[in-house]
């Protein structure tokens, strides 16, 4: 099962990746296409880390994973908001979790 | 004489591939996307360990660094499997979030399409977000495409993500409950920095709160494709945010650029 899960991404994302590279291809992508897809990671990965930190359930309504979840959240979306590096918001904002985590929400 | 000499010359000048193999390129060729290698060593590693943590065996948590390549997906698919979705979610998930590669895919058309097969093959292969920015930079300072070049980011940082990988699996090999951990904060974190630096553009503020909303409410109803459906209903609203500009309005932007 684990194996036909990793050798069908890998498929899909190297044909992906090869699409256009194919000589036989005559398609061309019109700007409207290429403009719908250039949404796609924002999308995408907005959509895998939300539930990680907010959750929903039809009975007792919106909720959250934790303080430690939502305080370093914030501080990882303010320093991106600031332009800061990919690298140092990821570092400090794992670093505060961990911190709140186990040193003070214990 | 000396003009049979200069014809072999000048024949196999004009015969030679259009990617310079030298050693000077292959260096530089590193030496540009180290930045970029140093900075995805932590993910590589993270990606290691959740690999380890959800259950796939060393093998196979290596494996898919080796084939499938490519971070976002692998920490989706990943998270789809540790909630027991079935293969076939993983793969529209996959399918959707690696399909900014067919944009990178249609930019290097032009430059590919006369290669042969065996390369063209090995630059699909190691087409990341990383090997295309900087390829690019690489054709636009050069002026033109360099297929070795290309190739060479490609597999340096190949290397660097599968080590970062290895160490990763050895780490979630050694630590028992690295469960309890939170690592699933950092994938949060990463993917956090990896958009909201565009914010400010507002189709793209737009898209990022459809999808995120989406597939927080969603999640409880189709644990198999909250993240597809949520990540589509986000394009098609960033797509049509960004369409409703007027002539008039575009007239005025335009103004405002010559000013």
């Amino acid at each position: 099962m684990s194996w036909f899960t990793i050798l069908g991404m890998a498929a899909i994302t190297f044909i992906n990746r090869y699409a256009f590279f194919a000589q036989w291809l005559r398609f061309q992508p019109n700007k409207q296409m290429i403009r719908f897809l250039s949404f796609s990671s924002y999308a995408i990965l907005t959509a895998i880390w939300t539930p990680i930190v907010f959750h929903f359930d039809p009975a007792q309504g919106f909720s959250y994973a934790g303080m430690d979840y939502l305080i370093a959240t914030s501080l990882a979306v303010l320093m991106a908001v600031l332009k800061a590096s990919s690298i140092i918001i990821v570092i400090v904002s794992t670093i505060v979790f961990f911190v709140l985590r186990f040193l003070i929400f214990v | 004489m000396q003009q049979s000499k200069k014809d072999p010359k000048l024949l196999s000048k004009q015969e030679a591939p259009k990617h310079e193999v030298s050693v000077v390129v292959f260096l530089r060729a590193l030496l540009d996307v180290m930045p970029l290698s140093i900075a995805v060593i932590p993910w590589g590693i993270l990606t290691g360990a959740i690999a380890i943590q959800i259950g796939l065996t060393p093998w196979q948590s290596q494996m898919m660094s080796l084939l499938v390549f490519a971070g976002a997906a692998q920490l989706s698919g990943m998270t789809l499997m540790a909630g027991s979705a079935s293969p076939w979610s993983i793969f529209g998930t996959t399918f959707v979030i690696s399909s900014r590669h067919l944009l990178y895919s249609i930019t290097f058309r032009q430059h590919v399409s006369s290669l042969s097969l065996s390369w063209r093959v090995a630059i699909a292969f190691v087409l990341t977000d990383e090997m295309f920015a900087v390829s690019q930079t690489h054709t636009q300072r050069t002026g033109k495409f360099s297929a070795f070049y290309a190739l060479i980011v490609g597999f340096g940082f190949y290397a660097v993500w599968n080590l970062a990988t290895l160490v990763g699996i050895l780490a979630g090999e050694y630590f028992d409950n690295i469960g309890a951990l939170g690592l699933d904060f950092a994938i949060a974190a990463t993917f956090i920095a990896m958009t909201f630096d565009k914010i400010r553009q507002w189709p793209i503020a737009l898209t990022m709160l459809v999808s995120g909303i989406a597939s927080i409410l969603l999640k409880p109803y189709f644990a198999d494709s909250y993240i597809v459906i949520a990540g589509l209903l986000g394009m098609f609203v960033g797509y049509f945010a960004s369409s409703g500009k007027s002539p008039k309005n575009q007239n005025d932007e335009l103004k405002g650029k010559n000013l």
